[in-house]
């Protein structure tokens, strides 16, 4: 690698008259070089990717990146590790810069699966603690593409373990500052898959991409389970099971078109406003739909994301989770071209009522909108949380204040849109009026109380009932509740100006953007600590 | 290669309606039964279009998280 002196030279002969200035061969050089950098692992590796339905990180770049802003950091980086001998590790198989998304600069990581199973080298662990440092200092959002085995147990620094694991402070500290993606586009073991469960935001490719703790060959050795990366870490396993993934997509293409889409959603950074688009969709567009939609009828089901989609501008949600949890949805939106969380209850899964994994959903989403200054809406169908010994034992109580938590905590303009239900501390999580709620409208159907009217018989009447004949006890059950449904309509609740409007449900999406509009200016004083006692 | 899908309830509820009958074709989302839990109907539904093989509950029976509700042949 020491230059071609002798073509140097030889021109030098042909053109004597510029020996003082022969750039030539030091511009080959560097080309050449450069060249090396961009061809990755080769040409067999780069086929290999291929062929296992995954794009290099080069053609990556070109999909996330606008064209034309690619500005890279390291492209002549090698592994400079004398353990590996004479070998050369293209970038240090971790490809770093700034690129443009829409154009905003964005701060990114590209581990490179062709260099070495995108194995993180203490070069290219450097390059990307440089990129950190970018991004939290120059406030933009850092994004991570992983395509990595993991850490470089081949390499001779592993004697330098104690002094690793900065990485992961780093990026605590850049959490709720900028935003952080990361994108799982291979299979992702230990250090690989604690960047993602940092991370705000983790789309997963299904099929080729998965993170585990501990790799196959690990797990195998140290608990003796066989088990494929799939099946530990799958994208169905993290989207399904275990919620840590946010969303499954088709391929890589998708998956980095959803990295743009998500940071749209975004600003830049938490001192700024999200950005507003331009809108053709009128903020007081009535929304009829709602009538055919959601049932009169209390008990009766129906899919609030449809409730969603009618109401935000253009149908256009971004859902967050969607496959986790499903009783609560949570979804990014826009009103008036606006930024806006959304989270509903579900009645058509478990009649809506919440469990420790909605509620860990919701609280997730309540701080990730808090953040960044993304105001909330929320869409109230909710029986309540879900009682009994089994929920008990899954800490239900620690759960429920988690969400009570983030709640109570977040101080963006909070807007509330009591459709039916909204019963005991469900009616409180879901950002009730005491919750700092900046504008709450109920429909004519909506019903809030301790609980529901048939809970409520049970137990206020439950001496009444039993002093009534058998056969005359589901008549009298019935008498009861109507009684006591009476008590919880709407009007009531308005009547004591404890709902700021009972709307025509075709009126929700311009009340929410009415509701948006007066809060935007929205500031919260909190007494100063040094940060709450987290009820995770 | 047609496989056997599994219907699970997913919270302790009583039956409240059985929607389809075995040997009935159902598509990919339809009800396969209603559950009455927390004061909601809550229909449960085929995530697979088949036939149902064997249907193993009946109304006002309660379920556990967990029970099986139906298992359907995929098709």
């Amino acid at each position: 690698m020491s230059g071609d002196r002798d073509s140097g030279e030889r021109s030098e002969q042909a053109r004597p008259e510029s020996t003082v200035h022969e750039w030539g061969p030091l511009i080959g050089e560097l080309a050449r070089r450069k060249e090396l950098a961009l061809g990755m692992g080769g040409a067999d590796r780069v086929e290999r990717q291929h062929s296992l339905g995954k794009l290099t990180v080069r053609e990556r770049l070109e999909i996330l990146v606008d064209p034309g802003t690619w500005v890279e950091y390291g492209l002549l980086a090698d592994h400079m590790d004398a353990g590996l001998g004479d070998r050369y590790l293209a970038a240090d198989g971790a490809v770093t810069g700034v690129g443009q998304i829409d154009g905003r600069l964005v701060a990114i990581a590209a581990y490179d699966f062709t260099v070495m199973a995108g194995s993180m080298g203490r070069v290219g662990e450097d390059k990307i603690k440089r990129l950190r440092a970018h991004a939290l200092d120059k406030r933009m959002p850092m994004v991570w593409l992983l395509d990595s085995a993991g850490a470089r147990i081949q390499a001779t620094s592993g004697s330098s373990f104690a002094g690793a694991g900065d990485l992961f402070r780093e990026q605590v500290a850049m959490s709720g500052v900028v935003p952080m993606v990361a994108a799982m586009l291979g299979h992702c073991a230990a250090g690989t898959a604690y960047i993602p469960g940092l991370a705000d935001f983790v789309p997963m490719v299904k099929g080729t991409s998965s993170m585990a703790l501990g790799g196959r060959h690990l797990v195998k050795a140290a608990v003796g389970e066989d088990v494929t990366e799939d099946e530990m870490g799958g994208s169905g396993v993290h989207t399904k099971i275990s919620g840590v993934a946010d969303l499954e997509v088709a391929d890589d293409r998708e998956c980095l078109e959803t990295v743009r889409r998500y940071l749209s959603f975004f600003p830049s950074h938490n001192r700024e406003a999200p950005p507003v688009r331009a809108s053709d969709d009128p903020v007081d567009r009535r929304v009829e739909e709602l009538y055919d939609i959601v049932p009169t009828a209390p008990r009766r089901a129906y899919d609030v994301r449809k409730v969603v989609t009618a109401i935000v501008d253009d149908g256009d949600v971004l859902w967050m989770k969607p496959a986790w949890a499903k009783n609560l949805v949570t979804g990014l939106a826009r009103i008036g071209g606006a930024p806006i969380g959304v989270v509903a209850n579900q009645p058509m899964v478990l009649g809506g009522a919440l469990d420790v994994n909605a509620a860990d959903k919701a609280a997730r989403f309540v701080w990730l909108c808090d953040a960044f200054n993304i105001p909330l809406v929320f869409l109230h169908d909710v029986p309540g949380f879900i009682v009994g010994s089994a929920v008990e034992k899954q800490g239900i109580i620690r759960h429920g204040a988690k969400m009570l938590f983030a709640v109570s905590e977040a101080t963006v303009p909070k807007i509330s849109v009591v459709m039916r239900k909204s019963y005991g501390a469900g009616y409180f999580v879901m950002n009730g009026l005491a919750y700092e709620a900046d504008y709450i409208v109920a429909w004519p159907t909506a019903e809030i109380a301790v609980m529901g009217p048939d809970g409520a018989v049970a137990i206020i009447h439950r001496r009444t009932l039993e002093a009534v004949p058998v056969e005359e006890q589901a008549q009298r059950r019935l008498e009861l509740a109507e009684e006591i449904r009476a008590n919880i309509d709407p009007y009531v609740a308005a009547g004591h100006a404890q709902l700021d409007d009972v709307i025509d449900p075709a009126d929700t999406r311009a009340a929410i953007a009415r509701g948006l509009e007066v809060s935007a200016a929205k500031r919260v004083e909190r007494p100063w600590r040094k940060h709450g006692v987290l009820p995770v | 290669m047609p496989s056997v899908h599994e219907v699970r309830a997913e919270i302790t509820a009583s039956v409240w309606k059985v929607v389809v009958e075995e040997g009935q074709m159902i598509a990919e989302g339809d009800e396969i039964v209603i559950l009455e839990s927390m004061k909601m109907e809550i229909p449960v539904i085929t995530e697979v279009p088949g036939v149902v093989r064997e249907l193993h509950v009946e109304p006002a029976q309660t379920v556990q998280e967990g029970d099986l509700i139906a298992l359907i042949d995929e098709s």
